[in-house]
């Protein structure tokens, strides 16, 4: 297998917005804006059960409620970087504990940024002494080879 | 989905050596011994990494007696490959989202500027 190079389990998902970078970090980083986009269609995070505290050791959770059986779904995570307004890393905590997202900021002019989200996907049970030494494989290699695996 | 389930799975593909062997069953149906011969371990080592692909549901083993042949049960990573893609999905769909919100707010930015230069 040809996957060496990259951690296992990642996701990398780039974007470019029209909007200057101060406004694309405060829409990550403000419950005011994050209860606008956060959760999937049919679901909301209501803006009151959303903690940011901006600063590294501190909290970051959300609350999607299923708008048609109000059932709740919590998500919590901790800051481990903020290096406004270019990088924001956090670790989640719970099911997904260990997996690490981080996003950055690029400024490219003209009132464009781009955003990168890097998610590391790696759950407890990725980290045994062989996984850390050797099982590298990005999220879209992995799936690709579940793929064939699977079909 | 159970997590346990999917922990089991991942936890199964974490290692090379596994892999390699379930890489071997996709190409065909074959026996431990068959199985071991390209590893340079003992077939007990080999017998271990089967286990726990079996109790993952990856591999299951034939009743054939000593001849046990073992199968790769492919459809047994269908769970995992959904959570995979769920979780990039997610993320395409936020920032399609946060896309759309940067544009509203743009939009009333320029509005209530506009008003206040009149």
């Amino acid at each position: 297998m040809t996957t060496s190079n990259a951690d296992l389990g990642e996701v990398i998902i780039t974007r470019i917005y029209e909007a200057p970078r101060e406004l694309v970090w405060s829409c990550m980083t403000t419950p005011e804006h994050l209860t606008h986009f956060w959760g999937p269609p049919g679901m909301s995070t209501p803006v009151e059960d959303i903690v940011i505290e901006l600063r590294e050791g501190g909290r970051f959770e959300t609350v999607m409620v299923n708008d048609a059986t109000g059932e709740r779904y919590p998500t919590s995570g901790v800051y481990v970087e903020i290096d406004a307004p270019s990088t924001l890393v956090w670790a989640e905590q719970g099911f997904a504990e260990g997996m690490t997202t981080t996003s950055t900021f690029s400024d490219l002019g003209n009132g464009r940024t781009e955003v990168v989200v890097h998610q590391r996907n790696v759950p407890p049970m990725f980290r045994s002494p062989e996984a850390q030494a050797g099982f590298n494989a990005s999220l879209d290699r992995l799936e690709a080879y579940l793929r064939v695996l699977a079909s | 989905m159970a997590v346990d389930a999917l922990s089991r799975t991942f936890a199964a593909l974490s290692d090379p050596t596994r892999r390699a062997i379930l890489d071997r069953l996709v190409d065909g149906d074959a026996t431990v011994n068959e199985i071991a011969e390209p590893f340079e371990m003992s077939l007990q080592a080999v017998s271990k990494h089967l286990m726990v692909l079996e109790s993952a549901g990856l591999v299951s083993k034939g009743r054939d007696g000593q001849h046990r042949r073992c199968h790769a049960e492919g459809a047994s990573l269908d769970p995992a490959i959904d959570w995979l893609d769920d979780r990039r999905q997610q993320w395409e769909d936020r920032l399609d989202r946060l896309g759309d919100h940067l544009r509203q707010i743009q939009r009333s930015n320029s509005t209530s500027s506009r008003k206040k230069e009149s």
